[in-house]
């Protein structure tokens, strides 16, 4: 019982940061319907901004938010208007070009500026664990996911309770029915990715100390984070954190009572099964395909 | 549409046409360098592709800095055979498929004279293979599972470290099994990364260890994807062994390294594959406190005394200001091997002649001298590292030693 309970412990924790690396990604989609390849290589380029936070001036990885969090916004407001808004209409395929080609382009420079060395931060909790009567609880682990479940509420609470955050939904739910009632939807599409962007932000800053990173690692996440919003439903907020959870669930169960061979393909064996019953994911709307666009 | 579509027989005229125009060119290309060793004004372009990005970019850049220092060296003792070395570098992205790409451009494309290898067994294993198939003569600096080897080729590959993957643990091994019988290890976890050349070195481990009685009580290999080790660690740790093994490449190495200490778990012997061989890129990640009496296998230390090493070392932190790390100095050595090769033929045209060479001598580098079987493998022992007093030391063989003494059971564990 004890394996399990730990087990479980460890799983909620992973999928807790992993609904955070995976929400802006969803977000995006939802709106946008735009696949950002390069959600992968931004969240590696946050972690080297807490890094670099955490190793110059001592800041906390954790507390770096922050700043990474509006660096990215600021990041993500730019790339729409000089790169994503222009391509809004194009083919979904175009913006899966675009951004892989963004992804290689960040991978690039964060090659030149950080170099391809390893990188971890090591906060002075980075190493310790609670112990809870023999149920270990990994301390940077816990405080990335508590952190996570802040921003995921704050997020929550922004788009459900302020105006902007329900021209979002609208935008989302039907774009033209949100332009005839007056949403500028060229407006709130940048405003989207640049929200996107800051929970990359945030879960660039819990890479850093959680997860050893260098420029290549972003193959890595990208692939790890489309299967949660996969999994989740393409655009569903809920479902990015309900495919989080199962997907660490899934990952950490694997490593225990299976085999750790298996741990990566498990989930996907998951998600096989669960686009088999719902294709549109846990939580996606299925829309009839004449009114979709 | 219509001039897409129609008109098929005078699209097949322009095509024939277009075809005959292409072939005529290669034709004068090829005429016009009849031969390959070129004049000494022509410089001597040696062509190869590394990670220098993607999964493997961390080896790949370290390899780029010590092929980059031994064409500088050759070249101010005056080139090969009298022509300077120009590097000719693709980036294959990690990617397997892009590899083989990258060698037969470099060979069909590029007409490079001679090749260098890539990093990691996996990208050598099909890269080694589109040099065989061109007839190129071809040395890497890694790539020592033992697959590779197997395979009955030509022109290669030579591998220029002192063992195969199989051989890596050898000497400590050794040291283990001759521990006094109240030190000796009666437990092992084993956790490894699922690579063609982690597997092998654990493989070895594994059937020494259980031949000599050593319990096993956790064997699992991971994915390459794996990014959390906490529950695997925390299973270790219900198991307690003695000893622990993990054959682990980079960001995997440091990921086990950090989970083990997170989960409170310290063995009192503990073997770590490639990781801890990355000097302080190691110690920055796990933190120097964490990395007492880890053990690793590694081919190079900047302090040994080999012909050459003092020089290769010097160079290389005037130029990149920092100590080379061990991909590097492998990088070197394969340059030093090729070079051997071509100075004791004499030519390059025949480069079956320069694999036979490299059969048949042994070549002085910073590693050592190397030697090889018939099929590429080297014949030799691996170095033993462990980090003592935050600095990587060798411990073994005796004679290669960088310090006195070997620690046999990690203070933390006590």
């Amino acid at each position: 019982m004890t394996e399990f309970i730990q087990a479980t412990a460890f799983g909620l924790l992973i999928g807790g940061v992993y609904a955070l690396f995976a929400s802006g990604l969803t977000l995006i989609f939802g709106v946008m319907k735009v696949i950002n390849i390069a959600h992968g290589a931004l969240l590696i380029l946050a972690a080297f901004l807490a890094f670099t936070l955490w190793d110059q001036f001592g800041l906390d990885p954790l507390a770096s938010i922050v700043i990474t969090a509006p660096a990215m916004f600021v990041l993500g407001w730019a790339l729409y208007v000089t790169a994503i808004g222009p391509l809004r209409s194009a083919p979904l395929s175009s913006t899966v070009l675009l951004t892989f080609g963004l992804a290689l382009v960040f991978e690039a420079v964060m090659g030149l500026i950080w170099g391809n060395n390893s990188r971890a931060a090591r906060p002075s909790y980075f190493d310790q664990s609670f112990d809870l009567s023999g149920i270990i609880l990994p301390k940077a682990q816990v405080y990335a996911a508590i952190v996570a479940v802040l921003v995921l509420a704050l997020l929550w609470l922004f788009l459900n309770r302020t105006w902007t955050g329900r021209a979002i939904r609208a935008a989302s739910a039907n774009m033209q029915g949100a332009a005839l009632v007056g949403v500028n939807i060229a407006r709130v599409s940048a405003l989207t990715f640049a929200v996107g962007l800051a929970t990359v932000g945030a879960a660039g800053s819990m890479v850093s100390v959680l997860y050893p990173f260098l420029p290549g690692s972003h193959y890595i996440w990208i692939a790890r984070v489309l299967s949660i919003i996969v999994l989740g439903g393409l655009g569903s907020l809920q479902g990015a954190v309900l495919g989080a959870m199962l997907l660490g669930l899934a990952e950490v169960y694997t490593q225990t009572y299976i085999s750790t061979e298996w741990a990566t393909a498990v989930p996907y064996v998951l998600i096989f099964v669960v686009l088999f019953f719902r294709p549109q994911g846990l939580m996606g709307t299925r829309l009839r395909e004449d009114v979709a666009v | 549409m219509r001039g897409s579509k129609g008109h098929p027989g005078r699209s097949r005229l322009w095509f024939a046409a277009l075809a005959l125009a292409a072939t005529a060119l290669i034709a004068a290309g090829c005429g016009g360098d009849d031969d390959d060793s070129g004049d000494s004004s022509e410089p001597m372009t040696v062509g190869l592709s590394l990670p220098l990005t993607g999964e493997f970019s961390q080896p790949g850049k370290a390899a780029k800095q010590g092929y980059e220092v031994w064409a500088e060296t050759v070249n101010e003792e005056g080139g090969l055979l009298g022509r300077q070395v120009e590097l000719e570098i693709k980036d294959d992205g990690s990617d397997q498929n892009t590899v083989v790409a990258d060698y037969n451009a470099l060979i069909q494309k590029d007409d490079v004279d001679l090749l260098l290898g890539t990093f990691s067994s996996l990208l050598n294993l099909p890269a080694s293979a589109a040099a065989e198939r061109n007839r190129m003569l071809y040395v890497e600096p890694a790539g020592g599972a033992p697959e590779i080897f197997e395979r009955d080729f030509q022109y290669g590959p030579f591998f220029t470290q002192q063992a195969t993957a199989d051989h890596q643990g050898d000497l400590f091994a050794e040291w283990v099994l001759a521990l006094p019988a109240n030190e000796r290890p009666k437990t092992v976890a084993y956790a490894v990364l699922d690579d063609p050349f982690t597997v092998p070195v654990v493989d070895a481990l594994r059937a020494t260890f259980d031949e000599a009685g050593i319990e096993n009580v956790y064997d699992e290999t991971y994915p390459v994807s794996t990014s959390n080790f906490d529950s695997i660690a925390n299973s270790i740790k219900s198991e307690n062994p003695d000893m622990v093994i993990n054959g682990s490449q980079f960001e995997d190495g440091i990921g086990f390294r950090r989970s083990l200490t997170k989960v409170g778990f310290e063995p009192k012997i503990f073997f770590q594959t490639n990781a801890p061989s990355f000097g302080e890129q190691y110690s920055d990640g796990v933190g120097v406190e964490n990395t007492e009496g880890t053990f690793f296998a590694i081919s190079h230390t900047p302090d040994a005394d080999t012909p050459g090493n003092a020089e290769f070392v010097d160079k290389f932190e005037q130029k990149f200001g920092e100590p080379p790390a061990e991909d590097a100095a492998d990088a070197y050595a394969a340059g030093q091997v090729l070079q051997a090769a071509v100075e004791g033929v004499g030519s390059i045209d025949d480069q079956l002649a320069l694999a036979d060479w490299l059969r048949e001598n042994s070549v002085e580098t910073i590693l050592g001298p190397l030697e090889w079987e018939d099929t590429g493998a080297p014949i030799g022992e691996f170095l033993i590292g462990q980090w003592q007093n935050g600095t990587a030391e060798i411990v073994l063989p005796e004679d290669a030693a960088t310090s006195d003494e070997i620690i046999a059971v990690r203070p933390q564990a006590e």
